[in-house]
């Protein structure tokens, strides 16, 4: 896959002039990746709830980007490839100061390495560390695999030895947590037999369910610093 | 010491640096003449050129499968394969099954129950009695 990315990126011309055996470099090729699955959205993205989508590309900016990379492709070799612009605006900015002990402890919490959070989608909690993978228990309509979630809804955060808690939800300030959509799974088909007493008729009912499945990119704490600056 | 095998530099997350579709290649197989290919004859001109212009990661094949139901089938990068008999379906009914093709893992379906895998250790670590605050009777 990485490989024919590659060479379809040669075809077009973007490394013509890099010999076919040196590889573009590393930082390319999930740019490359995300701007490819992101032209093929044909689902609207209305549907998705506000909240969740935070740093995906839209169908029309995708279609906007696409050209703009091939263009200066070259060129962008060397400097680092531009992020693209999210298209949904900041969730909802509070804009009440942050709590004194908050400000007091966060670096506390901020300076350990590896943190857990519980993140709710749709009211339900998932405790999550940063490279999980993460089987929602419903199919998430028009989100596409390839596509970026912010998800702003915590409850806790927390390190070793620090745990944030909210009331109910922690300030979406204070933490940032994206999650990538991978695919959609199904399950074995299950079939479940119903019967009536005295009767001998027996129904079979079939169901068989598809679960989103996302990746989490993403969780790490904002210092006080980064929250004002 | 016990004699410790080679550990892993690193192991394959996708969709945490860089994200790859799992499907790498959908073949369409189609009969000429059979009536159960109606819809994927249709599906073939009408609707293919906008499916593989929106998903150029994947690889499109054609071909005929004279006097044999339409079949789509998809590679995945683990090396497995699905198939989806798509006799007598109408075209719209095809995209779904091709959008279920190129969304899918590859893996067999599996019943999971938990809904987090992480393969990270314990943030917290495990909780030992011997260390931490002295509790006293």
């Amino acid at each position: 896959m990485l490989s024919r990315t590659i060479k379809r990126s040669a075809l077009e011309g973007r490394w013509l002039s890099a010999p076919s055996s040196v590889l573009p470099p590393v930082f390319l090729f999930p740019q490359r990746a995300r701007l490819f699955n992101s032209t093929s959205s044909i689902v609207d993205e209305n549907t998705v709830p506000e909240p969740l989508k935070r740093s995906g590309i839209s169908t029309s900016d995708a279609k906007n980007t696409v050209p703009h990379t091939q263009k200066d492709g070259a060129t962008s070799a060397s400097s680092s490839p531009p992020l693209p612009t999210p298209t949904s605006h900041n969730p909802s900015v509070p804009t009440t100061p942050i709590a004194d002990s908050v400000r007091e402890l966060l670096p506390l919490l901020s300076a350990q390495t590896s943190h857990y959070a519980t993140v709710h989608i749709h009211a339900r909690p998932y405790l999550i560390t940063a490279g999980d993978t993460l089987r929602l228990p419903f199919l998430m309509k028009g989100v596409q695999p390839g596509d970026v979630l912010r998800l702003n809804r915590a409850t806790n955060i927390g390190s070793r030895d620090y745990t944030l808690q909210g009331a109910p939800y922690i300030d979406e300030r204070l933490f940032e947590c994206r999650a990538r959509v991978v695919g959609t799974e199904s399950e074995p088909l299950r079939i479940k037999e119903k019967t009536k007493r005295r009767q001998r008729r027996v129904k079979t009912v079939k169901s068989k369910h598809r679960f989103t499945i996302l990746k989490i990119s993403d969780l790490n704490v904002k210092t006080v610093e980064e929250i004002e600056g | 010491m016990p004699v410790q095998g080679l550990r892993a530099v690193s192991t394959a997350r996708n969709g945490v640096g860089a994200f790859i579709l799992q499907c790498k290649r959908l073949d369409f197989h189609y009969c000429d003449w059979a009536g159960s290919s109606r819809g994927m004859n249709a599906f073939l001109k009408n609707t293919l050129p906008a499916f593989a212009r929106a998903n150029p990661q994947v690889e499109i094949n054609v071909s005929p499968r004279p006097r044999k139901h339409p079949v789509i089938k998809g590679t995945y990068i683990n090396g497995r394969e699905k198939a989806v008999c798509v006799r007598n379906l109408e075209k719209e009914q095809i995209l779904k099954k091709a959008e279920l093709l190129r969304d899918a893992s590859g893996e067999q379906l599996k019943r999971v129950t938990k809904p987090i895998s992480s393969t990270n250790e314990s943030v917290r670590g495990i909780w030992s009695p011997y260390h931490g605050d002295s509790h006293t009777l």
